[in-house]
């Protein structure tokens, strides 16, 4: 009797796993269907490029890379975002003269399902998991406000206020958008992300312990 | 032999091409990548970043009374070490890691053309 009950219960167990897979993988494809259908690869990059392109070319791009889509942000927010996209990025992407159009087309909320499926699937191996917590400290604001003062091209939440440049992409509710080893991965080595940014390298200016506490202060941002 | 030559030539030209750094870029194009968006497109100190919500405006580098009281040798330092290393805005990130020695030194001419001044005698 009890041996019964195993082979059903093991039975269970690897019907529910092929099940759930399977259908993340249905999603995945049919992600990456609709993302080419809907002409979502005329503005983004799905596979990191050969090489990397020119400057000319490099700011003709009209929307950032998302082969590491799924290192980069939660997923969670890129199903809600794909349904109900708000610029990012208060400048149009490359531009520091026109302002975002904000006319990024929406997905229902099947497609945007699919469509996270696949940008989550889009991962690289640069961004090591479990490295940094999203924490508000006072050393991440003192690094982040007084150090490298960030928030000259970023958009940040100060108290009831939303204060900063316009040329980075908004850190407001950045910890719900990113990943917080991705922003550790990023600081360490931006280009191996974007092959031009106009954000300085500061490997070398802060230590690789203040560049995790600010990547944690980054990630804690509502 | 002399073919040899020439195609080692060639190979050589090619792997320079392939080698050259993709961030070689001309003072201008630096200036518009990096400067530009606080110090604005003309360097008048009005990039997108120069909103009202920050502590500093920041420095119109058309400005031949302000630019003026900095030497070649300050420019320089700020480029490189940003404004906390130099007494002025935190706001200015250092560069020194970013753009090459070179580089830096055309940017602070660059600035010397937009003000259309010198430093201090």
């Amino acid at each position: 009797m009890l041996d019964g009950l195993k082979v059903i219960s093991s039975v269970l167990i690897v019907y529910i796993f092929i099940a759930t897979g399977s259908h993340v993988w249905a999603g995945v494809e049919e992600g990456r269907r609709l993302f080419v259908e809907k002409g979502c690869t005329e503005c983004h990059t799905t596979e990191r490029p050969a090489r990397a392109p020119t400057f000319q070319e490099f700011l003709k791009e009209k929307g950032p890379p998302l082969w590491y889509a799924g290192s980069k942000f939660r997923k969670d927010w890129l199903r809600k975002w794909l349904q109900a996209p708000e610029p990012v990025r208060p400048m149009a992407y490359n531009s520091i003269k026109e302002r975002n159009p904000a006319n990024h087309p929406a997905l229902d909320g099947k497609e945007a399902e699919a469509v996270t499926e696949y940008l989550a699937s889009l991962t690289t191996d640069r961004v090591k998991r479990g490295i940094v917590k999203p924490k508000k400290t006072v050393r991440g604001r003192i690094i982040f406000e007084k150090k490298l003062g960030c928030y000259g091209c970023h958009l940040v939440r100060k108290g009831k206020r939303v204060v900063g440049g316009l040329s980075g992409p908004t850190l407001v509710g950045a910890g719900k958008r990113l990943n917080p080893d991705w922003i550790y991965a990023f600081l360490k080595d931006q280009n191996f992300f974007i092959p031009y940014t106009s954000m300085p390298i500061y490997v070398g200016i802060v230590t690789d312990r203040e560049m995790r506490v600010l990547s944690g202060y980054v990630a804690a941002m509502e | 032999m002399w073919r040899l030559w020439n195609s080692i030539i060639v190979l050589c030209f090619l792997a320079g091409l392939l080698l050259t750094p993709a961030m070689a870029l001309t003072v201008k194009e630096n200036y518009l990548f990096y400067c530009a968006p606080c110090h604005g497109i003309e360097g008048r100190g009005d990039g997108p970043n120069a909103t009202p919500t920050q502590p500093v405006a920041p420095r119109n580098h058309r400005s031949k009374k302000e630019m003026s009281k900095l030497s070649d040798q300050d420019i320089i330092n700020v480029i490189k070490f940003g404004g906390r290393a130099t007494g002025i805005s935190t706001l200015m990130p250092p560069y020194k890691n970013t753009l090459t020695e070179e580089e830096i030194v055309e940017l602070k001419d660059y600035l010397r053309e937009l003000c259309q001044c010198r430093g201090p005698e």
